[in-house]
């Protein structure tokens, strides 16, 4: 299932946010500069 | 078809389905079921005097319900073999016990009821995969109404209706009275080209169709008014320009724009379509007496079977994909099988034909040597270091290793299915699998004497050989600089890049690691790739556990052809090597030293 998350460009740092799905491996493009180094930032655990 | 039921060598298996595949390329073991048909198919005469006895009505599906069949039929004119098969589900209905009236009346006592499916085992060096393709069904698009006019028709229903084998003999005739009509438009794209509305894809084939659908016309019904809605017209083909031109010139209105609505009139039962016009901007309303909508093309629902059996890959849209979409385009990524037809993309009858003979000369290529040749570059297992996780069966885009996890005996390498990615060696976490030519310690080695000397000034980057490694050269080919301090470790595959490599950079030193790889569609080794993000991926997370700025590995998909973005590239590297400072090298390398 697609989660809405943010990802981080490891070359210029832009953050933006968008889908990911682990089971669906799709080539990112940093809309910024255009790197692929597009980093998925891990979700935080919510405190229950 | 008639060739190929009668020629010595083909033995066709009508009214079958495939089961099972095993083996590899040279090996394969087909399991086929041989679907019952109550009827002896040697015996039959296709006499048709069963099929006036049988008082079973049904609406016959290759006619799409404009037709009705019997319970025992042909399922079509031209099938081969002419014999009948009855459906045993229209033949019983609630009965628990068949009339048997088609039995009584035929002649060469060919009918047995007691028949049952049976399975056909065999042998075959090579596999053709023709599964052919289906039509979208625009149901759902509401505003064409398709279910509710009946005036409203897909562009198969029109084929059905002007076919002179079909129902009405090629005579185009109207649902609700029955004549022809005076006015007919065509909607292109209905369920193309539309990401929320239908298939993202373009079906290919759904634009000459409907020229060739509007020269039929304006040949037998010149008075007839023929527009077509479109979007773009793609006649690209030899000769396809031509018919283009003709179409118009023989008086066919060509209106770009989609329509957003078809209404019926309650009297006329004509259909009002408003759409508007992109060349004048502006909304405009016609009248005709049909509408064909003209659908794309989906894949096949038993596609899926077949890709299952044969451990074939699809591509997004679910069509079967190809070896390489330019370089092996008949191929399949299984050793051995060839795609030929609409079960790879959408495609006309000409492409279809030219496919289908590449392939068929393929097969032929193959079977005719006897021998196939083996790549020099594979995966070796060793078998004492194995623990038969099954990771690395998973990894292999090829299905060139089996292994028993219950038994937990080591994976086997069929070297004949291999193609030598090296992912399932850098998947395994155990060192159990060796790749020839490529094997840890080489690559280890490269990188300790790539970082023996000031390795503080070295961007290590790891390049896959089809793309990223032949980027690189085109860039030094065509006099582009990059940063001289750039070292390049060539894999075969970005798969290959094991994160014990980067680890071990890094802690020689390395500032910098980039690793590059063909972009997601050019992967030489199908999906090898995906493999290589998942695990740069999981690099990073681990980085920033230990303290490590993530930013120090770089990940780029970089095509043969990108010799700007390689250079674009080194240079981004070269700057982040820079910002790295020698005490943040040294962290690392104590950081991981520790543990």
């Amino acid at each position: 299932m697609a989660e809405e998350i943010t990802f981080k460009c490891l070359r210029c740092g832009y953050e933006y946010k968008g889908l990911y799905d682990k089971k669906v491996p799709e080539e990112r493009t940093c809309p910024k500069c255009g790197s692929n180094s597009i980093r998925p930032l891990p979700q935080k655990k919510e405190k229950s | 078809m008639m060739d190929v039921g009668r020629h010595p060598n083909i033995k066709l298996l009508a009214y079958s389905e495939v089961e099972e595949v095993t083996g590899y390329i040279g090996n394969f073991h087909i399991k086929v079921r041989r679907k019952a048909r109550y009827v002896d198919e040697e015996a039959c005469t296709a006499c048709e005097e069963c099929v006036k006895v049988c008082p079973e009505i049904r609406p016959d599906e290759h006619q799409l319900g404009f037709a009705t069949r019997k319970a025992i039929y042909i399922p079509f004119a031209q099938a081969v073999p002419a014999a009948y098969l009855i459906n045993m589900e229209d033949c019983l209905g609630n009965n628990p016990i068949a009339c048997g009236k088609c039995a009584e009346v035929c002649d060469p006592k060919c009918i047995n009821f007691d028949q049952q499916d049976e399975f056909v085992e065999f042998d075959v060096g090579v596999a053709i995969t023709a599964t052919g393709m289906d039509v979208y069904d625009p149901t759902i698009l509401d505003e064409y109404h398709y279910t509710k006019y009946e005036n409203v028709i897909t562009s198969w229903e029109y084929e059905i209706l002007t076919g002179p084998g079909y129902v009405t003999k090629g005579e185009l005739l109207r649902a609700t009275d029955r004549k022809l009509p005076k006015s007919i438009a065509f909607i292109q794209c209905v369920g193309s080209r539309s990401e929320k509305r239908g298939n993202p894809y373009c079906s290919n084939i759904c634009c000459m169709n409907t020229i060739k659908d509007t020269l039929y016309l304006k040949d037998h019904h010149p008075e007839m008014e023929c527009v077509v809605f479109y979007m773009d017209i793609r006649a690209f083909g030899k000769g396809y320009e031509d018919l283009y031109k003709r179409s118009k010139a023989r008086g066919v209105k060509y209106i770009r724009g989609i329509p957003g609505d078809v209404v019926e009139d309650p009297k006329t039962k004509n259909l009002i379509v408003t759409v508007e016009n992109t060349t004048t901007g502006k909304i405009e309303r016609h009248e005709f007496e049909m509408v064909v909508l003209s659908v794309g093309v989906i894949p096949r629902p038993e596609t899926e079977q077949i890709q299952r059996a044969l451990t074939l890959s699809k591509t997004p849209d679910g069509f079967l994909m190809e070896s390489h979409y330019q370089l092996n385009p008949i191929d399949a990524p299984t050793g051995g099988v060839f795609l030929a037809g609409c079960c790879e993309s959408p495609k006309d009858i000409k492409s279809s034909v030219i496919q289908a003979s590449g392939a068929a000369g393929r097969a032929e290529t193959l079977l005719s040597a006897g021998k196939v040749k083996v790549e020099a570059i594979t995966s070796t297992i060793i078998p004492d270091l194995c623990k038969s996780c099954g990771i690395c069966a998973d990894a292999c885009p090829y299905g060139s290793i089996t292994v028993d996890i219950k038994a937990k005996t080591p994976a086997i390498v069929v070297d004949a299915a291999c193609k030598g990615c090296g992912t399932c060696g850098a998947e395994c976490r155990f060192g159990a699998i060796t790749m020839k030519h490529f094997t840890d310690n080489q690559i280890l080695a490269m990188i300790d004497a790539m970082l023996e000397e000031k390795p503080e000034e070295k961007i290590c980057a790891f390049a896959c050989n089809w793309c990223s490694y032949a980027g690189a050269d085109l860039a030094g080919l065509s006099r582009m600089q990059y940063p001289p301090n750039s070292r390049l470790i060539r894999t075969m595959c970005s798969g290959r890049v094991d994160e014990k490599f980067i680890w071990h950079a890094f802690k020689k030193g390395a500032p910098v690691v980039l690793v590059s790889g063909c972009h997601f569609v050019d992967c030489h080794y199908i999906d090898a790739n995906r493999w290589t993000q998942k695990r740069v991926e999981k690099i990073w997370n681990q980085m920033e556990r230990k303290g490590i700025r993530p930013e120090r590995l770089q990940l780029e998909w970089c095509s043969a052809a990108e010799a700007v973005k390689w250079t674009k590239v080194m240079h981004a590297v070269e700057e982040i090597r820079k910002a790295v400072t020698k005490d943040e090298i040294e962290e690392t390398k104590k950081i991981l030293s520790a543990e």
